[in-house]
């Protein structure tokens, strides 16, 4: 289990915010092996979301080095990039993020239509994350007519539907109460023992400490591991 | 995938209702005038493409120039055919006569047909050129004899109904009470759009028989008669540049001397036979159908291409405007592995579906489009039509271009969103493409303006036609024609007798056509002076001795005519300047020389339009019916009444109506006309433009001011707060609703400055055709400016007045 799944090498963000030039990640080194589950921490604008952002390929960083699975990400054409992320990475937001135009079997079912897998076997993969969920009687409700909780276990049943290595989760409890707020970190702990390798950000301690790692960031640069 | 896609644009739709109703409504319009003006394009352009090797058949028509101007004339004279008949440029050359018998008797049956029409002789030829289906008799030997006919298939069960084609070969027809012609064929009328619409088909020998036996036997050169028709079809390898060589050196060689001296000439074109549908110089046969008109056509196509455009650009502006909030979906979508390329793909499939729906409603909305424009409308363009394939392929091409046109830019704008911006709220999006709104919004609103302005000026000069004064008497005046056989003059003054009887009428005369009229008849004169020879045309108008007093002529000096037979002149004042008289009292008592004799004028008349006022006055003589002996000019009676209240005016037409019946016991062939409606019929052109611009203008103004109910629903939803806050410090309603309605009264205006140019050269050029012109008159560019910003302040108060009037504490509390 110690197979090297992403590493950072002295990656930087920095951004243009007028005439001033302002760092977001400053000189970021770190490892990821397959199966850790990772707690990012920090105050808010500690650089937590642009890190995520930066490893799940939604943004880019703007120095340094980035491997994922050995290829050399910084390098990359965006086409193949998002090829990668597309196999290998599943979001879980704080908002959640479901479509709500779509149900919740549609929502779930969505990233295969992007995959283009085949009708029959979306059909089978979708049923089987509902059962593992237990929402199965939720599937034809939008997600207006559903909880937070239910939301993001939805959120999280899209996240899971294409088999990803990688989960990023930018605060996902950061919208629920207490008790919806365990149910889904021993849900996240769970899918970590079944080998899902998880990196969240967090501001709680006590979510914090379900990860095998917790890392402190402020100002952009790793204060502590 | 597609599914989904379709699953997910449908419920978009149904979610902002407002909006899609608004794009539907736009695109259904643009989309409904597209496809019955596309129809009539279609109608019009598939007229005789039906004929093989249609582009090698050509007519041969005249053209005659003169300083006057230049004539047409879609016949040429008899003499052509034989000159040109060894041309080895020709495939087929063939003559046809069309000459309307005055009866057709079977005999057998007897039963008899009057005035038949589009009866034409002509030879074998003609069934070699064009390719008519024989359902009886053999194409070679039917009309190689003399007292022949081929009849189509429509004609034949008129005259014999109930017999078998195939019977009818042998049977007997008397034409004109004298001419026994035997039936030797029977052919299949076309069945697709024509306008060789002839039905009986004579030998062109035959012609001998009938009073066209000089006109034939003689075949002169200087005789040229448009009735006389011929038609050629070139080789595959024909040289047109040498025929028309050919038919130039004709022309020159047998242009006479007086031709030369009154420097006219003539020319021989070859004219296509798809350009016959449309060109109005040479005309159609059935002159009861309205000629198609290319320029008709090309400014219906434009008024079709600017609906469409309103309705896309409405389009364009909801959906960038409304672009935050798919902006969520958008950056999900890219989240979970969406390529750009179907996010463009999944919302130019959302365009696709709403145009496709508008494209179902406009089909059944041009149903009834084709009923409100039955004036631009042929009357058997049918419904039908749109299962053509062309149009079925136009049709899907069209729906494919509008969707493109409307949905690819926003696809573009939406698909471009920054996904992490995006689902962090930094959305700015909508607001940066405000500028390209703007323009479009603009750019609809000048077309509107565009749109009324003209309508408010044509309307006016329309109305001006209509009401200037032409010079003489034009209402309370009904003129009734004497039957077309009917040459007598004793009937017409027993007629005239009668009406005089009747209180109601105030005056009658008997005469030629009334002052103004479509119909023509034009001769040379010749004034000698002491110095000079002064050529000029003049037209004739023919009345007896009550026909200046009834139709309130002028006259300037002198006197009318003595009686109906005197060779004496009452000349107009543009015949008088032309003729170099100073003043009218110096003309009376001189004499022009008219076909070679001397005739003197004894009055002078005031110029009066005799056509529609588009055309200058032209010079002209009032006279007598001196010919009276071998062929007498006077052909209607025209009465004018006391006054012309409806109810009076009834009654006064019945009894007209019956005196003429007790005149003209035998023939039905009652017609009477109203001076002022005749005028209107100048007018129908212009009429129809009005028409159709009333409409483009309604609609431009409908589909711009729902494009802009959308933008201010849009603002005045995200500025829901902002209002809030101002009315807490202490905004009134109305400081409230100047500030949302003054952004948007602005992009009228601009839209006004835009439009005032573009519509004052568009009326300027337009009026260039008339002689008689209104002013453009600023009023109704300040009217036509007023009236879109008041919709547009209609529209836009709608909706910002109930912004305005909600309570703060709502829109400030859901914060």
């Amino acid at each position: 289990m110690n197979t090297k799944l992403l590493s950072l090498n002295e990656a930087t963000r920095t951004v243009n915010s007028g005439s001033n030039k302002v760092t977001l990640l400053d000189d970021i080194n770190l490892q990821v092996n397959e199966g850790e589950f990772i707690s990012l921490m920090g105050p808010s604008g500690s650089g937590k979301s642009t890190l995520l952002n930066c490893i799940g390929m939604l943004d880019s960083f703007t120095g340094g080095g980035y491997t994922f699975l050995g290829e050399p990400v910084h390098s990359m054409k965006e086409k193949n990039r998002s090829k990668l992320y597309k196999e290998y990475i599943g979001f879980v937001f704080q908002a959640y993020h479901l479509i709500d135009e779509l149900t919740v079997w549609e929502n779930i079912e969505t990233p295969l239509l992007y995959k283009s897998i085949k009708s029959s076997e979306r059909k089978a993969l979708v049923a089987d994350m509902l059962d593992r969920f237990n929402i199965v009687g939720k599937k034809d409700l939008f997600p207006q007519q559903l909880s937070g909780g239910q939301q993001q276990l939805v959120g999280i049943a899209r996240a899971l539907i294409g088999k990803p290595k990688l989960i990023l989760a930018d605060e996902p409890t950061g919208n629920l109460n207490s008790k919806q707020s365990t149910e889904i970190m021993e849900l996240f702990s769970q899918l970590n023992k079944d080998g899902v390798t998880i990196i969240q950000a967090t501001h709680s301690e006590q979510n914090a400490a379900y990860g095998s790692r917790i890392i402190n960031l402020l100002d952009g640069k790793i204060v502590e591991e | 995938m597609i599914k989904n896609y379709f699953k997910i644009a449908w419920r978009n739709i149904m979610k902002h209702k407002v909006f899609s109703l608004i794009n539907v409504i736009g695109l259904t319009i643009g989309l409904s005038a597209s496809f019955v003006i596309g129809l009539m394009i279609y109608y019009d352009y598939t007229f005789d493409d039906f004929h093989k090797d249609g582009d090698r058949i050509y007519r041969v028509v005249s053209d005659f120039k003169s300083p006057q101007g230049t004539f047409h004339n879609s016949g040429v004279t008899l003499a052509l055919k034989d000159a040109i008949a060894d041309n080895s440029n020709f495939e087929s050359i063939t003559e046809f006569y069309i000459n309307r018998p005055s009866k057709v008797e079977n005999k057998a049956n007897n039963t008899e047909f009057k005035w038949p029409n589009f009866v034409m002789y002509t030879d074998e030829a003609y069934f070699n050129i064009f390719d008519y289906k024989f359902i009886a008799g053999d194409k070679s030997t039917a009309l190689d004899k003399p007292n022949n006919v081929i009849l189509t298939e429509t004609r034949a069960k008129e005259y014999f109904p109930n017999t078998a084609p195939a019977d009818l070969i042998g049977k007997t027809l008397v034409y004109n009470d004298s001419i026994n012609i035997t039936v030797s064929g029977v052919v299949e009328n076309f069945k697709k759009r024509t306008d060789f619409v002839f039905e009986e088909f004579i030998s062109h020998q035959t012609l001998l028989q009938t009073d066209r036996r000089e006109e034939l036997l003689e075949r002169q050169w200087g005789n040229t008669n448009s009735d006389s028709q011929l038609f050629v079809k070139l080789t595959e390898s024909a040289n047109v540049v040498s025929i028309q060589k050919r038919l130039d050196d004709l022309a020159l060689e047998h242009t006479d001397e007086d031709d030369k001296k009154y420097e006219m000439s003539r020319e021989f074109q070859l004219q296509p036979l798809s350009d016959i549908h449309f060109n109005e110089d040479y005309g159609i046969y059935d002159w009861s159908k309205g000629q198609a008109s290319k320029s008709l056509l090309s400014n219906l196509a434009l008024v079709a291409v600017f609906l469409l455009l309103l309705g896309c650009i409405n389009f364009i502006n909801l959906n960038t405007a409304q672009a935050s909030q798919r902006a969520k979906e958008i950056g999900i979508r890219k989240t979970l592995g969406s390529s750009r390329k179907q996010l463009i793909s999944q919302f130019m499939g959302e365009t696709f579906l709403l145009v496709f729906f508008s494209a179902l409603l406009s089909i059944v909305l041009s149903k009834w489009l084709i009923n409100v424009f039955s004036d631009f409308v042929p009357e058997d363009l049918s419904f039908e039509l749109f299962k053509a394939p062309l149009i079925v392929l136009s049709i899907l091409l069209l729906l494919f271009v509008v969707t493109i046109l409307s949905g690819f830019y926003p696809a573009l704008v939406l698909s471009k969103f920054n996904t992490v911006s995006v689902l962090k709220n930094h959305m700015a999006a909508g607001e940066k493409k405000v500028r390209l709104r703007k323009f479009l919004t603009v750019f609809q609103f000048t077309i509107a303006q565009i749109f009324i302005i003209g309508t408010l000026l044509v309307g006016k000069q329309i109305n001006y036609l209509l009401n200037k004064d032409m010079g003489f008497k034009t209402d309370a005046i009904v003129s009734v024609y004497s039957p077309r056989s009917e040459r007598e003059l004793s009937k017409k003054e027993l007629y005239a007798e009668k009406l005089r009887s009747i209180p109601e009428i105030k005056s009658v005369s008997i005469g030629s056509h009334a002052p103004a009229s479509y119909s023509t008849n034009t001769t040379n004169v010749t004034y000698t002076n002491e110095e000079e020879i002064i050529k000029s045309e003049m037209q004739y108008i023919f009345g007896d001795t009550n026909y200046a007093n009834l139709f309130e002529l002028d006259i300037l000096a002198g006197r009318i005519h003595r009686n109906d037979t005197v060779r004496e002149l009452v000349i107009n004042e543009t015949l008088l300047k032309k003729l170099g008289f100073n003043s009218p009292d110096d003309a009376i008592g001189k004499a022009l020389t008219v076909n070679d004799e001397q005739t003197p004028i004894v009055g002078v008349m005031a110029d009066f339009n005799q056509r529609s006022l588009k055309s200058e006055i032209k010079p002209m003589a009032l006279r007598g019916d001196w010919y009276r002996s071998q062929f007498s000019q006077f052909q209607a009676i025209h009465v004018s009444f006391h006054n012309e209240s409806s109810e009076n005016l009834k009654s006064t037409l019945t009894k007209i109506e019956d005196a003429y019946k007790s005149v003209y016991t035998e023939t039905e062939d009652y017609r009477l006309q109203f001076m002022d409606q005749t005028i209107e019929t100048f007018y129908n052109r212009e009429k129809k433009i009005s028409k159709l611009l009333n409409w483009a203008t309604g609609l431009s103004i409908l589909i711009s001011c729902l494009g802009l109910l959308g933008l201010v629903i849009y603002t005045t939803n995200r500025r829901v707060k902002e209002i809030g806050v101002r009315k807490v410090l202490g905004a009134s309603l109305f400081q409230i609703n100047t500030l949302l309605c003054k952004e948007f009264l602005l992009l009228v205006a601009i839209a006004f400055v835009i439009a005032t140019p573009l519509a004052w050269y568009g009326i300027y050029s337009w009026l260039q055709d008339f002689t008689y012109k209104t002013s453009i008159s600023f009023i109704a560019f300040i009217v036509g400016g007023a009236a879109m910003i008041f919709f547009a302040l209609l529209v836009i108060s709608f909706k910002t007045l109930s912004a305005a009037n909600a309570n703060p504490v709502n829109s400030l509390r859901s914060e």
